[in-house]
């Protein structure tokens, strides 16, 4: 976990190589992430090397991304995350990108300042599983009440379950805008994920 | 001792009558005072010192903060913003990917550039009564402006000489606007660090990267005006290099103690700070700005090198009863 993006890199081609199972690769991906976000936490980690440790991660998943899904039947889910709108904070959302490909998602990052209508027309286009909402400032719940309309109005809402997080968010206010469920870091993040998904 | 003369008393080491209450009322907050959009007011400067100008009217704060330009400030160095929804401009397009690219980071006229006229204006019109506070970017967070945040952070580790070099070469923008506003009519310059805060960086990172270019832009700065250095939320594990600086004052955030940053500080420097802009001004009541403010000056007032503050800029959505409130019983618990 040094967190250098070549070496990382280099690591990935060793992997495959050595033709390990794609699952154990992303389990060993993503628990790198949830010790990352442990570290933060902590006050161990700061966000240039959170960052870093991420930007590692992603450049293994890209060497390695051609073998996974070769080897694997199934994703472990659809994700359409991005920033609401009236909102630029991204970094937190960076690093939650990079946990959920880890741990195997197909991800769609629309970025921030997202329309209501564009997040649901993309969970529309790609049939996501999961829709992922970044919120930072508490002043932007009215643009999650936006989101959670813009889907009922276009008939999806039931089709997909939507997880809200992001500094200043409370599961409060998570439940107030009816969204399905809350995370606050990137260990939570996966497991409520995970469960939403129908693992364990 | 009009508001002016309480303020540049307080940065010139004097006690005033009273703590100076100067709240980083600016862009966030201020648009709404005249019906006007956030949105609006970033691209626009004329509008936003006539919002600071009748927010200044309403409130009677000692000090008004004119954002540097009045506009969405990243554009002054040619990076692409968006404004429209955002409350602030958000970089589309940074300017820097390595080092053949430095030479593109121009050295903004912010005359020729039309940003200064309305903080003359601005000046012109509150400038006799109450301070006029002129604030621009550090050379860090210009550089992390113009390389964008995240490719930044990774030059830290990837290639800190490059890092360095970035830094340096924003280093004339951050003079060039300082010293405009300075000739624009501001008493002061805020120097906004916040990327350099230990909310976001180690400490070690601060004194590698961040300290040197704000010791150096303080240095040159301070010649034409006395400088406050902002760095919101965690400063506590480098006060003593922020007081290093030069800097006349701190901005110090919501995270910190006031009473452990006097203690950090060794009381050289003024201390601005350092209400709760979003527990307290935009959440609260009026009844938690007076309970607040009572907690702050009972931590820094003695000694009269301190300035009541917001930690950071008021959100949009804070009430105008809590802003009154801060001034109303800064002024009641303030005197000396
Ligand atoms: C950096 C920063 C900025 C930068 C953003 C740069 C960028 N590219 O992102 C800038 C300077 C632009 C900025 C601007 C503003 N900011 Co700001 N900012 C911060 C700061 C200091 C750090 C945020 C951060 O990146 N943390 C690091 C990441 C890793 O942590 P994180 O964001 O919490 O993410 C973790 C979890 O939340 C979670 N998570 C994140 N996203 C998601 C999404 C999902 C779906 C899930 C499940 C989980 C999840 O996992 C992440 C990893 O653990 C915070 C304070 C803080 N310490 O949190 C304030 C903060 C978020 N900002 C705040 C505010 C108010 C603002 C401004 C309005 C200005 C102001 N007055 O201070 C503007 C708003 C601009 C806008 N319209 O969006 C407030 C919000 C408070 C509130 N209750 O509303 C905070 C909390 C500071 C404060 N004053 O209290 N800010």
């Amino acid at each position: 976990m040094e967190g250098d993006a070549d070496q990382a890199a280099r690591l990935g081609g060793e992997i495959t190589a050595a033709d390990l199972s794609a699952d154990s690769i992303l389990s060993t991906l993503s628990a790198a992430m949830e010790e990352v976000g442990a570290r933060y936490e902590t006050g161990e980690y700061f966000i240039p090397e959170m960052l870093r440790s991420a930007a590692a991660v992603e450049a293994a998943l890209q060497v390695l991304d051609p073998f996974l899904f070769e080897r694997r039947a199934d994703q472990a889910g659809v994700v359409v995350i991005g920033t609401v709108r009236g909102d630029v904070h991204n970094i937190g959302k960076n690093i939650i990108v990079s946990a959920l490909r880890a741990g195997g998602y197909k991800v769609y990052d629309l970025g921030v300042n997202v329309s209501a209508a564009k997040f649901a027309a993309k969970v529309g286009e790609v049939d996501a599983d999961l829709l992922l909402l970044s919120a930072f400032t508490t002043s932007t719940k009215q643009s999650l009440l936006d989101v959670i309309s813009a889907l009922e109005a276009a008939g999806l809402r039931d089709r997909v379950k939507v997880v809200s997080g992001g500094a200043a968010h409370s599961p409060e206010l998570a439940r107030e805008v009816g969204v399905d469920a809350f995370a606050g870091d990137v260990k939570s993040t996966l497991a409520v994920c995970r469960e939403l998904m129908g693992g364990s | 001792m009009n508001s002016r003369e309480r303020f540049l008393a307080v940065l010139a080491g004097e006690t005033p009558d009273m703590v100076p209450v100067v709240p980083v009322l600016d862009g966030y907050f201020a648009p709404k005072l005249i019906g006007r959009r956030n949105d609006d007011c970033w691209a626009d400067g004329n509008c936003l010192a006539e919002a600071l100008a009748a927010a200044q009217r309403q409130f009677d704060h000692d000090g008004v903060v004119a954002e540097m330009g009045l506009g969405p400030d990243p554009d002054v160095l040619g990076c692409r913003v968006e404004i429209e929804g955002n409350q602030v401009p958000l970089v589309v397009e940074t300017l820097v990917e390595d080092a053949g690219d430095l030479a593109k980071i121009p050295i903004p006229d912010p005359w020729r550039d039309g940003k200064m006229e309305p903080v003359r204006r601005l000046a012109e019109q509150v400038g006799r009564e109450a301070a006029i506070l002129g604030s621009v970017r550090s050379p860090f967070e210009y550089a992390a402006t113009v390389r964008g945040l995240a490719g930044f952070f990774a030059d830290f580790y990837r290639d800190p000489e490059f890092a360095h070099q970035l830094i340096a070469a924003c280093l004339p923008a951050t003079l060039a606007v300082g010293k405009a506003l300075v000739r624009a009519g501001a008493d002061a310059i805020v120097i906004k660090d916040s990327f350099a805060s230990t909310s976001m960086i180690s400490p070690a990172h601060y004194r590698e990267f961040a300290y040197p270019a704000e010791a150096e832009a303080i240095a040159a700065l301070k010649e034409t005006a006395p400088v406050i250095l902002h760095i919101c939320r965690n400063s506590l594990p480098i006060l003593p290099e922020m007081a290093r600086t030069g800097a006349a004052a701190l901005e110090i955030d919501s995270p910190v103690d006031l009473e452990q940053a006097r203690q950090a500080v060794d009381g050289k420097v003024v201390l601005k700070g350092n209400i709760d802009a979003v527990a307290v001004m935009e959440k609260g009541s009026p009844a938690d700005v007076e309970r607040a403010v009572k907690v702050a000056m009972a931590a820094a007032k003695a000694g009269g090198r301190f300035i009541l503050s917001t930690g950071d800029s008021i959100p949009a959505g804070a009430p105008l009863e809590n802003v009154a409130a801060l001034v109303e019983f800064g002024r009641a618990y303030g005197k000396y």
